[in-house]
């Protein structure tokens, strides 16, 4: 009795110890946090599945949301000390997070082939360093675009536009097509009204933030400015421009006055051609922005879209680099996600994919070869702290402007100040 | 017997702790919430309030700064602006339509239940995205509220939404909409005034008017200064309605960026915890200023049936 009482006791506890060895040696759960669309979450879960399916040791769980709610989240689990794994990264808010010591440098695993970059250009990773050190790695190359319905073109009978084209050139045919078909322009890049008007102090030899430490703007002449605003202002009163109250309040694709045929073009990053263009079903062009009267160099400039990054407190650090590996460089994964952040950095799976996409994604190919092609100049350094700030205090002073509560040249003045004493913090 | 009377008068010790424990039990709960999401989190944000803390390091302690600081910031005082005017014109208009709803439902009918329910129901997807969805389809360049103004000739292509003049009434409105729970309140207020007052008032003539403003209002006065104070609070720390609506940013010009809209932005989105702090205990301070004068008030125009004796 006593003895097979014994043995099954045994039993019990040897197929403990098996299932406590077997849950010790596999069973991984990594956590993969980012931001996006709903055609870029469909893409990501299926790559997440296929990699699963392939490392059946391994758990990945997502976390998901729009760009907006993103940063208070991730702020929020940084300040829990409970960042995901992996976690997608924006050039402007990698510097923040690297050097608060949130982030794990990943130039040793470049180095050990670990992530295999083989071959990839400094232009396309030095986006993702910090300090010499590399934070990210880039999950696709951007350029700011502009993106216009054919449609439209036809309809008033102009020519589409050629990479050289001006803000005059640009105002005739906003006025033309208004004239014609009473199709409007919305209001400069309203989302984010600061990416446009970067472009062209870039063009102007200057930069948005001061380089050196970020402690101040970049400019002090209020003259280019000034232009931005009347350059509007003038399209507001010819009604070629669709009035502010309006053209700032859009929020989605699918209501989008672009959609509905009442506008004929959007700035947008060349990474959201596609899901601006999916809910309009009918074709786009897609261009450089125009030049400025005596434009010195191209404003335009070839961005990281967004990195992944693995976080410092990781538990799983080897296992989290593997999977950022396999997205970087594994084919089918890549068929999956069709570059929809951007043009991949590796040169196998560009041609791989080059080789597929669809009309408007070889657009977007050769829009960027163009970009890269003498139409690009480098890009500036990541924005400093309170630079969300100094962007809320641009769309508001636009506003302003744009709704004639304030004088361009007023308004010019009043966002310098108010920008620089923000930024003024920063000095050390 | 004797023994037994003096067991309950005075318990064994023993038994007074597992008495206790059992209590302590019940309330442990309530006491783990009340610690973990009250008293804990308050006592941080004092502190926090002190500190410059970009959520992503350790706080660093530096006095008051954070408040010297609200003084200079010129969107402090354009949202405290937003938010007083909201106030002023959102909590009123609110507790106006709860009443006249509540007095128009205090009758003995069937339907009546119903009606209270339907009408009720505003209250509780206030705050939903499907509202804010509904509030921009009602108010935009295109929305149903031009589409109806069109059809009696009226012809206006503005965004309500968007326009920096209409934009916080489309608020004001969205909250004089969710008046349900001072509704309900309102009416189990009415139906505690004795039928008899109505009664002997009839006899001796008295219009509507004159038992509305002699009979209701101050039996009623007790109810109103409960909800007045309560819908004060609420206005004053408004949040979800303004966040869904504007997109989370203020526009147009941060005429809709409400004092709490502005708090979440410093402390998440600009990742300045420190000052998010601060300006909820400024909030705090104003919201008890309000609430003291309210009280204070009170005795001029709140009638307790006690005092008359």
């Amino acid at each position: 009795m006593a003895s097979k009482r014994s043995s099954v006791f045994a039993a019990i506890l040897a197929m403990t110890l098996v299932a406590g060895a077997l849950s010790a040696q596999g069973k991984v759960t990594l956590r993969l946090a980012w931001w996006g669309n709903p055609t870029r979450d469909a893409r990501t879960m299926q790559v997440v599945e296929l990699y699963m399916k392939l490392h059946p040791e391994v758990t990945i769980e997502t976390e998901t949301t729009g760009w907006a709610g993103y940063w208070d989240k991730l702020g929020s689990q940084a300040a829990a000390r409970n960042l995901p794994d992996i976690i997608q990264q924006d050039y402007s808010y990698i510097t923040q997070y690297a050097q608060k010591d949130l982030l794990l440098d990943l130039g040793p695993y470049v180095q050990a082939k670990k992530i295999d970059l083989s071959g990839v250009p400094d232009t396309f990773t030095s986006g993702g360093k910090v300090d010499g050190k590399l934070y990210g790695v880039s999950l696709g190359t951007n350029a700011f675009c502009f993106l216009l319905d054919s449609a439209a073109l036809q309809k008033a009978g102009l020519e589409p536009p050629k990479p050289s084209w001006t803000m005059a050139d640009f105002e005739k045919m906003a006025n033309a097509i208004y004239a014609k078909t009473g199709v409007q322009t919305p209001v400069f890049s309203s989302t984010d009204p600061k990416v446009m008007f970067n472009d062209w102090l870039r063009q102007n030899k200057q930069t948005f933030f001061n380089v050196a430490d970020g402690s101040s703007l970049g400019f002090s002449d209020t003259k280019l400015l000034v232009e931005f605003y009347e350059s509007q202002l003038r399209m507001l009163k010819s009604k070629a421009m669709t009035p502010p109250d309006v053209s700032f309040g859009q929020t989605t694709p699918d209501e989008s006055r672009l959609t509905k045929g009442q506008e004929w073009n959007l700035a947008v990053w060349s990474n959201q051609v596609v899901s601006t263009q999916a809910p309009m079903k009918r074709p786009v062009l897609i261009t450089l922005l125009p030049r400025i009267a005596d434009s010195k160099q191209p404003g335009t400039f070839l961005k990281p879209s967004m990195f992944f990054s693995v976080t410092k407190g990781s538990e799983n650090k080897e296992e989290a680099v593997k999977f950022v590996n396999f997205f970087m460089n594994d084919l089918e994964a890549n068929k999956i996600l069709l570059a929809e952040r951007g043009i991949p950095i590796v040169q196998k799976v560009r041609d791989s994919l080059k080789a597929m996409v669809d009309p408007l994604n070889k657009q977007i190919f050769e829009f960027i070869d163009l970009v890269g092609n003498k139409n690009s100049s480098p890009i500036d350094p990541a924005d400093p702290a309170g630079a969300g700030e100094v962007l809320k205090v641009f769309r508001t002073v636009d506003q302003e402007v744009l709704f004639g509560q304030t004088a361009p040249q007023a308004g010019a003045e009043k966002f310098i100040k108010q920008a620089n004493d923000i930024l003024a913090k920063n000095k050390k | 017997m004797d023994s037994n009377a003096r067991a309950i008068a005075r318990p064994r010790p023993r038994q007074a702790l597992a008495d206790n424990l059992a209590g302590y039990a019940f309330i442990g709960p309530w006491l783990f919430g009340f610690f973990a999401f009250s008293l804990i989190p308050i006592f941080s944000s004092a502190y926090f309030s002190f500190t410059r803390y970009d959520l992503l390091s350790s706080p660093v302690f530096i006095g008051a700064k954070n408040y010297a600081a609200m003084l200079r910031d010129s969107v402090f005082w354009k949202s405290l602006g937003v938010t007083f005017f909201y106030v002023a014109f959102a909590v009123p208009l609110r507790l106006i339509f709860a009443l006249l709803l509540a007095m128009l439902f205090n009758r003995k009918s069937r339907l009546m239940r119903l009606y209270q329910a339907v009408y009720y129901f505003p209250s509780i997807v206030g705050g939903s995205i499907a509202v804010a969805v509904l509030w921009r389809r009602l108010f935009k360049d295109d929305g149903a509220i031009n589409s109806i103004l069109a059809v009696f000739g009226i012809d206006t292509h503005i965004s309500w939404i968007g326009n920096p003049k209409t934009a916080i009434w489309t608020l004001i409105l969205l909250a004089a909409w969710q008046f349900g729970s001072s509704m309900l309140i309102f009416l189990a207020g009415l139906k505690q005034i004795p039928e008899s007052y109505y009664e002997s008032a009839n006899l001796d003539g008295a219009g509507s008017v004159r038992k509305f403003v002699s009979i209701t209002i101050p039996q009623l006065s007790s109810v109103i200064l409960f909800n007045l104070l309560m819908q004060t609070i609420n206005g004053f720390t408004v949040f979800t309605q303004a966040f869904v609506i504007s997109g989370g940013n203020g526009d147009p010009m941060n005429n809709t960026l409400v004092y709490a809209l502005y708090l979440y932005q410093k402390s998440f989105s600009y990742y300045e915890m420190g000052y998010g702090c601060a300006m909820a205990w400024i909030l705090v301070l104003i919201i008890s200023i309000f609430t003291a004068l309210i009280f204070k008030s009170s005795s001029s125009w709140v009638y307790y049936e006690s005092k008359e004796n």
